[in-house]
């Protein structure tokens, strides 16, 4: 079993370095739609993945992640536009006070069950994003705009090539999948699991559900907020309804839904499918007054929620055993013929 | 000294009254089957034993400790693990996965905790069905299963919940076997079990609870031939025609 484990991470990690070796063919590197595609791509599934781990391994459906990606997104623009530094200590801020902020809200929250903690993680987007609005300290409903700053790793900006960020977003990418990997194979990801599939069963095995929940918002949180911070790093700008929206806390859902909840390869999967669909439509569509993604989007829910509720994965593991039955069954035959 | 100490432990649901001033105790290493008819508060004091619910009144006393009103967690890592009479297998887990997280309760290195759930895999028989989802298992499989991942947390008292309820006559001795092998291995046990021929034949002493009293108490051999718990399980007028037979059988 172990091999086999091993051989999937192998896979994993030249997947990435194949990533990493994109921006080196011209053609594509020069293709500046090519590259914000991809990077989106990379930070929609690290995002996902983020939420993954509260959400798909956990199993407490979190509506409230747009709430920690802001609070990131924030950190790093206060960090740059307000106080004039570069952006990794307000990031690291973003960081910190996400995770207090989830747990804060998250202890109440988990003595729900559900839908209703679902319905309650939904209210609290509202919340921030109603005080983040009329905040003056945070730039009210104006949000922040970044100024020019000289261009680097150290202040995370670049002008005039996409690579730097395309570099970053790869990151973070092999960052958040490496620690989900990680807990996979530990014992926080068994009782993580074990606490979705049965909370008091969980308990009477030893497990403190309560403290592997909080324990999983909290690091789910933090890698939103890190996400945020890129995002912010990205687009140049942030304001409340950019970031802290239900918008965005569905973003986190739906591409993991639709990739596969509780899976290591189901956020890349939905990114993947979902963002050049998004970017694609809006470029080719945009011009017929703008939510025509969302419409695409919400048929592509529908149908997989219907047709396959594992998502992709589960599309993809279906494919797999039938060709393994098939596969059974004709090694079935050459023996009988050998006989 | 007792392993486990039951003292005075009612619990009333309003006005139910499911467990009324239950007392007893269990010794280290002994088998002890906790057995009465339907209804009787042999579930609902496992509940109370192992911190799912909390007692309305009494003491429950866990290797000298008292831990009464602690969260089951705390309670299952003091060493005392039970299973459920429903069968709770961890969904979209496999079975090796499953008995992972009770293994995983002796420390957190993966190594050591795969070896303890190989073994407790193994003596289980599960071994053929260690790759297996736990969703879809047969129901004998499933029970085996409850046991194995409980057994995995390597606990000094386990308690089972009607394990053998269900069971065909052949996984029954199957799973009688299994658990000599467990006493074997050094771990007390406290059974509830609605079969009395299950437990019968294991149990070095037998508590009887009817409507939530402790009716009897004692060595299988006299609680085989009490006539309160001949009354409490087959009634009335059946203990009445045994009474009378018996009494024939003296007089002639």
């Amino acid at each position: 079993m172990n091999r086999t484990l091993k051989r999937t991470d192998l896979l994993w990690l030249a997947f990435t370095a194949l990533i990493a070796l994109v921006p080196l063919v011209p053609a594509v590197a020069m293709n500046s739609f090519v590259m914000h595609v991809l990077i989106l791509v990379l930070l929609y599934a690290s995002m996902a993945q983020a939420w993954n781990i509260i959400g798909g391994y956990g199993g407490q459906t979190s509506f409230g992640h747009a709430v920690f990606f802001g609070i990131g997104a924030y950190g790093a623009g206060m960090a740059v536009v307000t106080y004039g530094m570069t952006p990794w200590p307000g990031a690291l801020v973003g960081i910190v006070s996400a995770a207090v902020v989830a747990v804060l809200i998250s202890y109440p929250c988990f003595k729900l069950s559900g839908h209703y903690f679902a319905i309650a993680t939904f209210a609290i987007v509202e919340i921030f994003n109603r005080m983040f609005l009329v905040w003056d300290w945070v730039g009210g409903a104006l949000g922040l705009d970044y100024m020019i700053v000289e261009e680097g790793l150290a202040n995370l900006m670049w002008y005039d090539s996409k690579t730097g960020y395309f570099y970053c977003a790869l990151v973070l990418f092999a960052l958040i999948f490496g620690i989900v990997r990680f807990l996979e194979g530990h014992r926080f990801g068994y009782y993580l699991r074990a606490v979705r599939a049965g909370q008091e069963t969980a308990e009477s095995l030893g497990v403190n559900s309560t403290a592997v929940k909080l324990a999983a918002m909290a690091l789910s949180a933090a890698l939103a907020a890190l996400c945020g911070a890129f995002f912010v790093q990205y687009n140049l700008r942030v304001d409340p309804g950019m970031v802290m929206s239900l918008d965005t806390s569905m973003k986190f859902v739906l591409v993991t839904i639709l990739g596969g909840a509780g899976t290591l390869a189901g956020p890349l999967l939905g990114a993947a499918v979902l963002v050049p669909l998004q970017e694609f439509t809006r470029a080719k569509w945009g011009g017929l007054g703008g939510g025509v993604d969302l419409i695409i989007f919400g048929f592509l829910i529908i149908l997989i929620v219907v047709k396959q509720p594992a998502g992709i994965t589960g599309i993809v593991r279906d494919i797999a055993r039938r060709r393994g039955r098939r596969g059974g069954s004709g090694k079935g035959g050459a023996s009988l013929g050998a006989a | 000294m007792a392993l486990l100490e039951v003292r005075d432990v009612t619990k009333k649901f309003g006005e139910l009254v499911a467990c009324d001033r239950v007392s007893f105790t269990v010794e280290a290493g002994a088998i002890v089957g906790l057995i009465g008819p339907n209804g009787a508060g042999k579930t609902t004091l496992f509940n109370c034993i192992s911190g799912l619910f909390p007692v309305s009144s009494g003491a429950i006393v866990f290797d000298g400790r008292e831990i009464t009103g602690l969260p089951s967690y705390r309670i299952a890592r003091m060493g005392a693990v039970r299973t459920f009479q429903v069968v709770r297998p961890l969904k979209d887990m496999t079975v090796f996965d499953n008995v992972m997280v009770g293994a995983f309760l002796q420390g957190a290195g993966t190594a050591k905790a795969r070896a303890a759930a190989e073994h407790s895999i193994r003596i289980c028989g599960l071994a053929e069905f260690a790759g297996k989802d736990s969703g879809d298992l047969p129901i004998g499989v499933k029970k085996r299963l409850e046991l194995a991942r409980a057994l995995a947390t390597r606990p000094r008292l386990l308690m089972l919940d009607e394990v053998m309820a269900g069971l065909t006559s052949t996984e029954v001795n199957t799973a009688l076997e299994l658990i000599r092998t467990i006493r074997k291995e050094g771990i007390t046990l406290l059974i509830v079990e609605h079969i009395m021929e299950a437990i019968m034949p294991i149990a070095d002493r037998v508590v009887v609870l009817d409507g939530g009293v402790k009716l009897a108490e004692g060595p299988p051999a006299e609680i085989i031939n009490d006539e309160r718990v001949i009354t409490a399980y087959l009634g009335e007028k059946f203990s009445r025609r045994m009474q009378a037979r018996k009494e024939g059988k003296a007089d002639g």
